[in-house]
């Protein structure tokens, strides 16, 4: 069985990059949560953790979460948690190169991509804001668990 | 043989060495001297590191990690890269607290100056107004230290803001980016010039683009910010390492200059400096010491020394540093390209911004941002974080940002003390204040910068600017400053402490102006031009 950092990583990669970890981000992401450095000043909150939880299912929660998570609790655990993975992709061969490449898009398609990804942001913010009204009452928006 | 103790391997410190051994004197330097790790697969350019390394996170990032940037952390738009974490560790025994300021002091091998971007700006005669030496001296002395370092640029429409000297060395090659934004500049240049008064030309740097001395020319492996591999970006370990070859040099590390004590004429016999390793403390009889490690640092030094021979501590008034805003901005003809990673990676261009009162000159680091880290600038952009990388992939190659550079000058409100501890120790404190008409003034030429940005077909995104807090430049200077005339808490115009005769400051303490230009050039060609007078 896939234990959780395992299944979050993977996870996350796809999301963020389309393509699972390598061996090598494996390890050092696991070695980043040994060693706590993704842990929000004053810890994780218990919400923070079902959010979490809620991302690992897949990349399009892993998206929508992020997305609410950009606008309402940016330097929360599952932010933390993506930018610590973002930086071990840009650091290691063959992600790294995928990452700063340009899409070919066209200018006009550049565009559009951009005004897409503005509307998709926005409505995904505003879901999971609904959706996650139950769960931050049952378990609190703040404080640390 | 005459004998000077030089305290500090800086920028300063090392040039004075070299000109005082090149006049027959016996150098010996105090140093605390943290050095650089050994620098790692010497051949690879960035790119190849990401490729090549066998631990790219540890190299990159940091062994704890230290390098990734999290949200709301306190921070820049790029990391500083962990393993020249060295240059400012520091020290329990040199301590200090500090209002309005937030200090860097460094420890390392070859001090502050190694973590430079090789900035070498000549100051103006208008902006040496209050040197109290002829600005030719300082000229010429630009020259030896050129020829010293390497210094490449060229004499363009800067100019007159950044005058030529001998000794420079062609520019190095444009980087795309930047080859647009000067074509850009030549066909807005009649509005640009006229009515916002601003000019950009070819930054100057240090940087040799060929072999020589031992250094490797540059070749754009691209790791400028990570640490030159070949040391065709200066630092001054590089020349430290020369003058240990020197038979008349003698390089003493691990120490910590805690004063300098003087005879009953106030003239100096003495220099003590603890062992960083708990040894027997040193004892170094001299009358000449010249003292270079850093302005805070060898205010300090000055102060317990001054406090120890007189029983009083004063303060020193007149704390100068550069303010600096980053003005991160988009290049519209840039977006969609393929980014450019083996180049030279620091200031290519520079922007300069005249004011009526020439002293007042805006300079403008021109830098088209390639190999540093994305995520941090991937998560400031209000998006998820996907949908952030894929703008940032269609538009990195258009990123640059201007460091915006201001002048400051000599104010009482900002100063330098000791507080004194129970058990004798002593504690700097810094105290740092704007001038009132700060704000106006950084607003005024903001709005001109971007102007200027919008003509070369840029825009600076809103709400990306960030004034950086004072101390964030390391340009200190000014807290002993030179006079013509024999003042307390002042140096002669050779550098001389007019309080302890033989003590020589030849660091940014005696600057009695700063212009809005990275003065660590100036501070080498100074430190030179004082040793070449040790003898007068």
């Amino acid at each position: 069985m896939t234990e959780p950092l395992e299944r979050e990583c993977e996870v996350f990669a796809r999301y963020l990059s389309g393509s699972p970890p390598s061996d090598y981000v494996l390890a050092q992401y696991r070695a980043a949560h040994a060693a706590g450095v993704v842990d929000p000043p004053g810890g994780a909150t218990r919400f923070d953790e079902f959010v979490v939880r809620q991302a690992r299912r897949g990349a399009w929660l892993a998206r929508a979460l992020d997305a609410h998570a950009r606008v309402f609790a940016n330097g929360s655990l599952l932010r933390r948690k993506l930018v610590l993975l973002l930086a071990l992709l840009e650091v290691r061969s063959p992600h790294a190169e995928a990452l700063d490449t340009p899409t070919g898009a066209s200018r006009a398609l550049m565009l559009l991509t951009m005004a897409w990804l503005g509307v998709r942001f926005a409505f995904s913010v505003a879901l999971v804001a609904v959706l996650l009204i139950p769960a931050r009452v049952a378990l609190g928006g703040g404080g640390a668990k | 043989m005459k004998h000077v103790v030089v305290v500090g391997s800086g920028a300063s410190g090392v040039h004075f060495a070299q000109s005082a051994l090149e006049r027959g004197w016996r150098v010996t330097m105090l140093d605390v001297g943290r050095s650089a790790p050994a620098a790692e697969l010497p051949h690879a350019s960035f790119a190849a590191l990401k490729r090549e390394h066998p631990d790219p996170a540890g190299y990159f990032l940091g062994r704890a990690f230290e390098g990734a940037l999290f949200p709301g952390a306190k921070g820049e738009y790029y990391g500083f890269p962990p393993h020249k974490g060295y240059i400012f560790a520091p020290l329990e025994r040199v301590a200090w607290r500090a209002r309005g300021f937030d200090p860097l002091l460094s420890f390392a091998r070859g001090g502050l100056a190694q973590a430079w971007t090789g900035g070498s700006f000549p100051f103006t005669a208008d902006e040496t107004r209050d040197f109290p030496f002829e600005h030719s001296e300082l000229q010429r002395c630009y020259g030896v230290i050129a020829q010293r370092i390497g210094v490449s640029g060229a004499v363009d429409d800067l100019a007159p803001y950044l005058p030529g000297h001998a000794h420079l060395a062609p520019p190095l090659d444009l980087d795309e980016h930047s080859r647009v934004l000067l074509a850009a500049y030549e066909r807005s240049k009649s509005r640009l010039n006229g009515k916002l008064r601003c000019f950009v030309g070819r930054s100057r740097a240090a940087v040799r683009a060929d072999d020589r001395d031992g250094r490797q020319g540059c070749t754009n492996l691209g790791r400028c910010l990570w640490g030159c591999p070949r040391e065709a970006l200066y630092t001054p370990s590089i020349t430290l390492r020369e003058l240990e070859r020197h038979p008349s040099f003698s390089y003493v590390p691990g120490r910590v200059v805690t004063r300098i004590e003087a005879d009953g004429a106030n003239r100096v016999r003495r220099v003590r400096a603890e062992s960083l390793d708990g040894g027997a403390e040193l004892v170094l009889d001299t009358q000449h010491v010249a003292l270079a490690a850093g302005t805070l640092a060898s205010a300090k030094v000055l102060l317990d020394s001054l406090r120890a021979h007189g029983g009083v501590s004063p303060v020193l008034t007149g704390l100068m540093d550069n303010r600096q805003v980053l003005v991160p901005f988009v290049n519209f003809a840039m977006l969609r390209k393929r980014v450019e990673l083996d180049s030279y990676q620091y200031h290519q261009l520079a922007l300069g911004l005249e004011r009526p009162d020439p002293r007042h000159y805006v300079h403008g680091l021109v830098t088209t941002l390639k190999t540093a880290l994305i995520h941090p600038i991937v998560q400031s952009v209000p998006f998820d974080l996907a949908s952030a990388l894929w703008i940032f992939r269609n538009a990195h190659a258009a990123l640059g940002l201007v460091n915006v550079n201001f002048h400051d000058e000599r104010r009482e409100t900002c100063s330098l003390a000791l507080e004194v501890e129970r058990d004798g120790s002593s504690k700097l404190l810094v105290r740092y204040e704007p001038a009132p008409e700060e704000s106006e003034r950084i607003a005024g030429a903001l709005r001109d910068v971007k102007r200027a940005l919008r003509a070369l077909g840029c825009i600076a995104p809103p709400g990306m600017t960030h004034v950086r807090p004072m101390g964030a430049s390391v340009h200190y200077a000014g807290v002993v400053p030179m006079r013509a005339e024999r003042t307390a808490l002042c140096a002669s115009p050779r550098g001389e402490s007019y309080d302890l005769a033989g003590l020589h400051l030849v660091d940014g303490a005696t600057f009695p102006f700063l212009p809005a230009k990275n003065l660590t050039f100036t501070l080498m060609a100074n430190a030179a031009r004082i040793a070449e007078r040790l003898d007068d």
